[in-house]
């Protein structure tokens, strides 16, 4: 066998550099939106590079990843680039092969857009497809949105950038919680013991370890072998399931939706926020989630109706007041959206500064 | 007085050892175990022992919620049950 | 091929369809058929069939390859094992054709040909193969100059905006910094010996383009100290109509300065009296609203770092947290010493002092930003907190009256 090769880290990113970025690296002047899905970025020089940005599923295969690759030799002397929301764009120094590039997009189904005042691509977990905590589906939740929201993929039409993220269980390994719009999958109920898998498959000790709430228990009668779970402790979280396969934390029934709304990363005007709770629940239905696409619809709507030029989810939400929020969206309010988590004492409110 | 290299290993197998199916240790736990029972043990080299005992497959990291350094065992999750 | 009338609706409508990308590989790939298989089942069962697998990898690593199992291994055998792989992404996420197709053949030849471009933390991720197949992949990936990235308990890969490669407002090389930052970190990446998992991601400019403030235990956020360059011509197009504002990504077709820049500035430190430009920069926020909104008017000034913040991470366990401010100012320049010094001290403390799974900004605010401060050798400055405190539960310690006698301010 040849010695392994260890610890040699990424390829060198100047490797795959197209030559007018070699040239221009550190140098470019200013950026200009062409049209949706198509940016121009120019040098102090004067050169020019120019990006076509297409949507694409994050989850493909290599034969989606080869026809791209077909569409950057032909037109883009094989430069190409991933964005962080998992859209592809085609690199290119010759304004002419554009519309080259869009058709061959147009052939293919990727859609151009995700510029200026959009809806980006939702960035997203795995879900069903290889996830073993999600309360929900990944893929088909944002096929299913984006589909709905396609006309404010490839527009310029909203107030702002709006930004929507999905992760499929609280763990929230898509880091949802400072998007405009977080769907959210929550189970509601805690794992059910398998006692009689539980003994032949996990450790005891290392499974009631594993609790980061400490609500695991050992069975009281030692001749089970297994363990108890105390409800009240359990968050759901499914770091238990993670070591010992005989305790699921999802529930076909009582699984679902949550959309928190009003978070952003970006300093423009306010500071970063966090997404807060506007819809504590909506029902698990595939293979279209008709109730989570029409909230987010009509959310979005009535941000796009609501807020002034320039305003993220988020500003437009603190300017009106979540109460008027959630009369506007017709969103009912309840004991969930109230915090009694850790920290909730930051959110209650302490002026006479609201509205009936 | 501190371990040779070799004893180390050894050490340190014996903590991974005794500890199976009762508490996941992580490296860090090791480095602790090693440091208490020899204070002047070089912490460097608890790395690199931790290094040669996962590259010869005599224990092999695990990942579950978070990452421990245990003996190769069949988990649950593989099993057909 | 299985039947699945539920995800074959997931086949129509105008934004990408993964299930038909996923039915062309299926006809040759026996794992790629029955996942489909499986995630109609899902489907009908509103239940995940996964489990996890926490003990494969490659031998040598603790990370890059995660576990999972099927709970259905007698139906669907073609995924009974269908571990993930991660693959270092190059920084900035720029690829050759060369370079996807090499990837291409090596998942074709060793996985199920289904892969994320790009999994949440910035891999490539390669979805789906089994146990036997982990090796051989590895060494094929290798040989062509990929290495694995971090999961786990691990430094994780670092990822970055597209920076100075493709941005006029990178106020550091975002790129470089992930990369070195990547090769200086490969033990702790691939060998995971921390309590918890840390994250690092580089933005160029307080536009945070890679959320690094929301998802990264240590944010690394570009920002300028000196004043904004302004051309004053291109703020007179602006207000006349003649350039449009954001780059022309807005439903807007022409800027008022006034009330769209000026009056919206946080810190009122802008005016404008209809033909010239004034910044009081001295008040300025960096908050980069004007700067998106007159991009060929505006730019950020040429005393440029990085401001350092640590602590974000997703909810588990106290609730989510974004980073906040250790360092306000960093110069950025290659090799990066300081940087790297400062990470390497975090990462020590963190190790010594936290307990398993608690990320460094949860041990921050455990024992205290004191504790913190001291521990990696930083002082206390006041653009880390957004007010003082507001009880008097402040408390002195020996050092600080040893430091009251000598006439020093802190403990050095």
């Amino acid at each position: 066998m040849a010695e392994r090769i260890t610890d040699i880290g990424p390829p060198k990113f100047d490797k795959f550099l197209p030559p007018v970025i070699k040239d221009n690296y550190g140098k470019w002047k200013y950026h200009e939106i062409l049209e949706p899905g198509v940016l121009v970025h120019v040098a102090e020089s004067g050169a020019k590079i120019y990006s076509v940005r297409g949507g694409s599923g994050r989850l493909v295969t290599t034969d989606f990843i080869k026809d791209v690759c077909d569409i950057a030799d032909k037109f883009c002397d094989g430069y190409l680039r991933f964005t962080s929301r998992n859209n592809v764009e085609f690199l290119l120094t010759d304004q002419s092969k554009i519309a080259g590039v869009k058709d061959a997009c147009k052939k293919m189904g990727i859609p151009l857009g995700a510029t200026g005042h959009s809806v980006s691509n939702i960035v997203h977990t795995q879900g069903w497809v290889h996830c073993h905590t999600p309360a929900i589906d990944a893929s088909g939740i944002v096929k299913s949105v984006m589909d709905d929201l396609f006309e404010y993929f490839g527009s310029h039409k909203l107030p702002a950038q709006v930004r929507i993220a999905l992760a499929c269980c609280l763990n929230m390994c898509g880091a949802v919680h400072c998007s405009d719009i977080a769907i959210l999958g929550i189970h509601r109920t805690p794992p059910k013991v398998a006692h009689e898998k539980l003994r032949h498959l996990c450790e005891i000790p290392t499974t009631i370890a594993s609790c980061p709430t400490g609500a695991i228990r050992p069975h009281p009668d030692k001749s089970i072998k297994s363990v108890v779970i105390n409800d009240e402790r359990c968050m759901y979280c499914g770091n238990c399931y993670t070591m010992c396969p005989a305790l699921p934390v999802f529930d076909a029934q009582k699984g679902g939706v949550a959309l928190l709304v009003g978070g952003k990363v970006s300093n423009s005007k306010t500071p970063p926020m966090f997404s807060k709770l506007a819809v504590p629940y909506l029902p698990n239905n595939p293979p279209r989630w008709p109730e989570v696409v029409g909230a987010i619809r009509k959310i979005l709507i009535k941000y796009a109706e609501g807020a002034n030029k320039w305003e993220r989810v988020g500003e437009w939400v603190e300017r009106i007041g979540w109460e008027k929020f959630f009369e506007v969206c017709d969103i009912p309010f309840t004991f969930q959206h109230i915090d009694d988590y850790r920290w909730a004492y930051d959110t209650y409110r302490t002026s006479m500064h609201f509205k009936f | 007085m501190a371990l040779s290299k070799a004893e180390l290993v050894e050490f340190i197998y014996d903590l991974v050892k005794n500890a199976q199916g009762k508490k996941q240790l992580k490296a860090m736990d090791l480095q602790k175990a090693v440091l208490k029972a020899n204070p002047d043990q070089d912490k460097n080299m608890v790395k690199f022992a931790i290094k040669e005992l996962i590259d010869s497959g005599r224990c092999v990291y695990t990942y579950f919620g978070g990452s421990f350094v245990e003996i190769p065992h069949e988990e649950g999750a593989a099993k057909k049950v | 091929m299985h039947k699945t009338p539920l995800l074959d609706q997931l086949e129509s409508g105008p934004w990408p369809s993964f299930i038909k990308d996923l039915k062309r590989v299926a006809g040759r790939k026996k794992s790629a058929a029955d996942l489909l298989g499986v995630l109609e089942r899902s489907y009908k069962d509103k239940i995940t069939h996964w489990k996890h697998g926490g003990i494969v990898g490659v031998l040598g690593y603790g990370s890059g390859i995660i576990g999972r199992y099927i709970d259905l291994p007698e139906e669907f055998p073609g995924v009974e094992h269908f571990h993930t792989v991660r693959v270092n992404q190059p920084a900035g996420w720029f690829y050759t054709t060369q370079a996807l197709r090499e990837l291409c053949e090596i998942w074709d030849e060793h996985g199920s040909s289904i892969l994320n471009v790009h999994g949440s933390t910035g891999d490539m991720i390669f979805l789906g193969t089994t146990t036997d197949q982990l090796e051989p992949c590895f060494a094929k990936l290798t040989a062509k100059g990929w290495d694995l990235g971090g999961s786990g308990s691990a430094m994780r890969t670092p990822s970055c905006c597209v920076g100075k490669a493709r941005c006029e407002w990178s106020c550091y090389d975002t790129m470089d910094l992930c990369y070195q930052t990547t090769q200086h970190f490969q033990f702790d990446m691939h060998r995971p010996s921390f309590p918890y998992k840390f994250k690092v991601k580089c933005s160029g400019c307080p536009n945070d383009c890679v959320a690094s403030v929301a998802r990264a235990d240590m944010s690394v956020i570009g920002v300028w100290k000196d004043d904004i360059r302004i051309d004053q011509a291109a703020v007179a197009a602006y207000q006349g109509g003649e350039i449009k504002p954001r780059g022309g990504g807005s439903p807007y077709a022409k800027l008022d300065v006034k009330a769209d820049v000026t009056d919206l500035c946080p810190t009122a430190c802008m005016s404008f009296d209809g033909k010239k430009l004034s910044i009081d920069n001295k008040n300025c926020n960096h908050c980069m609203h004007c700067i998106s909104l007159m991009p060929q008017a505006l730019r950020p000034g040429t005393e440029t770092g990085a401001t350092l913040l640590l602590g974000s991470h997703a909810p588990i366990l106290e609730g989510a947290q974004m980073s906040w401010v250790i360092v306000p100012f960093m110069e950025m320049e290659a090799p990066y010493d300081e940087f790297m010094e400062l990470v390497g001290n975090i990462h020590e403390w963190w190790s010594e002092n936290g307990k398993n799974r608690e990320r460094v900004g949860e041990l921050m605010l455990r024992l205290g930003m004191r504790a913190f401060l001291k521990g990696v050798g930083l002082e206390p400055v006041p653009q880390s907190v957004k007010t003082p405190r507001a009880n008097p539960f402040f408390f002195w310690h020996a050092e600080d009256f040893e430091a009251e006698a000598a006439g020093r301010k802190y403990i050095k």
